[in-house]
């Protein structure tokens, strides 16, 4: 009994924040007022604020943007790591074990140690704040995960499966591409949630890389909105930003719920 | 013939490897050693940015912090994460009673910045609630508590959803005996429960302590590591010194005392959990 209490009080506290956030998302943007903050507005003006917060804080070019990221790098990131992880299983790279600890070691490294480098090398080679060099980056940091997941996949997968291919004449892409690439969907696609939703998230990246409004991730727009919108943007409109950026990763998990838990299990044969 | 094309597969991982995160890695921990604004060409002067770290009166405050962010993430997200955890795992409906936990963890970065703002904010919600006027975001440390706080709240249900799995795959015959044995409760949990669920906490304790040594998102959006300087964590000091400040050198430096904290730090974790 006293279990449930300590839970509902607990509950309740956190329902508080998600409580305002919702009822004032849905406010129209002019009747903020924080000391009636708790009462719900007779008006639902929710698809108001996410129409003016794309609009005012140009959020369509960078939500493109990020979409692209966010899609774009896991696909190639797993793909290539899927390749290396066939490679080094399958294929039987000699020494693969070094080749897995090299990429598998990129994982270690934080973010912070990369700024600077990304940044000036990025800034010499034309790559600064376009779209192809926060594809490039954000696929490097993707790509060990991939191999990592994927090893372990296809270590788990019967030899003779590729010997029998082998066989019957098949080129070892062919084999990769046809026959282990379609085998290790689940794995794949846990995989890419995974880095979606990391590249989805992303700020520090979009922070150093990019300037521009079309090319800067949503996240990195949002944060600097951030530091004027409670000087300029109404504040439903600027809670509607956060519920609107917050809502493609939510959707993609509830969507894969299911693959997402077997995809994992499978990867951790 | 099968050996041609090996190579030719494991490289474009081991390029983009190579190229975006080892190099980077290696060029940062040399301009570490460095005097470098970006135009000039860097200067060698050894370790004079890492002399110039132990008396900067910044670096002070933002080794605090990240201290403070260490300490508070065990105690809270990962704590009270725990309490939630156990308090729910075994009782009819405990799902439920553990919504309101997953919920905020649906919000990214700044979408937690945009709705803690309007609450934190000195005419917000909070100071209007509590019926007083508390600066929550200006004064150092009681900044970091409040984010902290806002970390809390974000961050605790996926804790909770670890632990309760962990909770749920542990045998269930010891606990049937002890309880038969007549323990039950704090005594139960303290010396049944708590010590067959160590590997899981290891797992969540060990990748709270990296996560919280690197906290920079949350201070970015909230506070800017301000006002002034006085909520910085040390990555975003790091971010500061180079991007604000042009003192790529300095910034390399603190990144290199970044990743050696983190290493060390996960290192004499992992022996200690290992042994």
């Amino acid at each position: 009994m006293i279990r449930r209490a300590v839970l509902i009080v607990l509950g309740l506290i956190w329902l508080g924040p998600t409580y305002l956030l919702l009822v004032n998302a849905s406010r129209p943007a002019a009747s903020y007022d924080p000391a009636s903050a708790w009462v719900p507005s007779g008006d639902f003006a929710l698809l108001e604020n996410f129409a003016r917060a794309v609009e005012n804080a140009d959020l369509g070019g960078s939500l493109a943007s990020t979409a692209l990221y966010a899609v774009v790098s896991p696909l190639l990131a797993v793909i290539i790591g899927a390749l290396a992880g066939y490679t080094i299983v399958v294929l039987r790279l000699r020494h693969g074990f070094w080749w897995f600890l090299l990429i598998f070691g990129g994982t270690v490294f934080p973010s912070q140690m990369l700024l600077v480098p990304l940044f000036v090398s990025y800034s010499d080679a034309g790559l600064y704040d376009t779209r192809v060099g926060l594809i490039l980056v954000y696929t490097a940091i993707n790509v060990p995960l991939g191999a990592f997941v994927l090893r372990n996949f296809y270590s788990g997968v019967a030899f003779s499966i590729f010997e029998a291919a082998r066989m019957d004449g098949a080129s070892t892409w062919r084999i990769f591409w046809r026959i282990y690439l379609p085998m290790s969907l689940s794995a794949l696609t846990a995989v890419f949630i995974l880095e979606f939703t990391f590249i989805w998230n992303d700020l520090v990246f979009g922070l150093t890389l990019s300037q521009t409004e079309d090319v800067r991730p949503v996240m990195t727009a949002l944060a600097g909105l951030m530091s004027d919108v409670y000087a300029g943007t109404p504040v439903p409109v600027g809670l509607a930003a956060g519920l609107m950026v917050s809502l493609p990763t939510v959707a993609l998990f509830l969507a894969t719920q299911r693959l997402f838990a077997r995809g994992l299990s499978l990867g951790s044969v | 013939m099968l050996g041609r094309f090996r190579h030719g597969y494991v490289a474009p991982a081991a390029i983009l490897v190579a190229v975006l995160l080892y190099a980077p890695f290696l060029w940062t921990a040399y301009l570490s050693l460095t005097r470098y604004d970006g135009l000039e060409p860097p200067a060698w002067i050894g370790f004079a940015n890492f002399a110039k770290l132990l008396d900067d009166p910044a670096l002070i405050t933002s080794t605090r912090n990240t201290l403070i962010w260490v300490a508070g993430t065990m105690v809270l997200p990962v704590g009270l994460g725990l309490l939630v955890a156990v308090l729910s795992y075994d009782i009819r409906g405990g799902a439920w009673y553990r919504v309101p936990f997953m919920l905020p963890y649906a919000l990214s970065g700044a979408g937690l910045a945009m709705v803690w703002s309007p609450i934190l904010s000195h005419d917000g919600i909070s100071n209007l609630l509590l019926g007083v006027d508390t600066a929550f975001l200006q004064e150092a440390p009681d900044n970091t508590l409040a984010m902290l706080l806002v970390w809390t709240w974000q961050q605790l249900g996926v804790n909770t959803l670890l632990f309760v799995v962990g909770l749920q795959s542990i045998p269930k015959e010891p606990i049937e005996a002890a309880r038969l044995d007549g323990a039950s409760g704090w005594r139960l949990f303290r010396h049944v429960i708590w010590p067959l669920m160590r590997p899981l906490t290891a797992v969540v304790v060990g990748l709270a302590l990296v996560a919280s040594l690197k906290t920079f998102d949350i201070v970015w959006v909230l506070t800017q590591g301000g006002p002034g300087r006085n909520s910085e964590t040390l990555a975003v000091t790091m971010y500061k010194e180079t991007f604000v400040a042009s003192d790529y050198g300095y910034g390399s430096a603190v990144a290199v005392m970044l990743t050696v904290v983190t290493g060390l730090a996960s290192y004499l974790y992992l022996r200690r959990q290992v042994r």
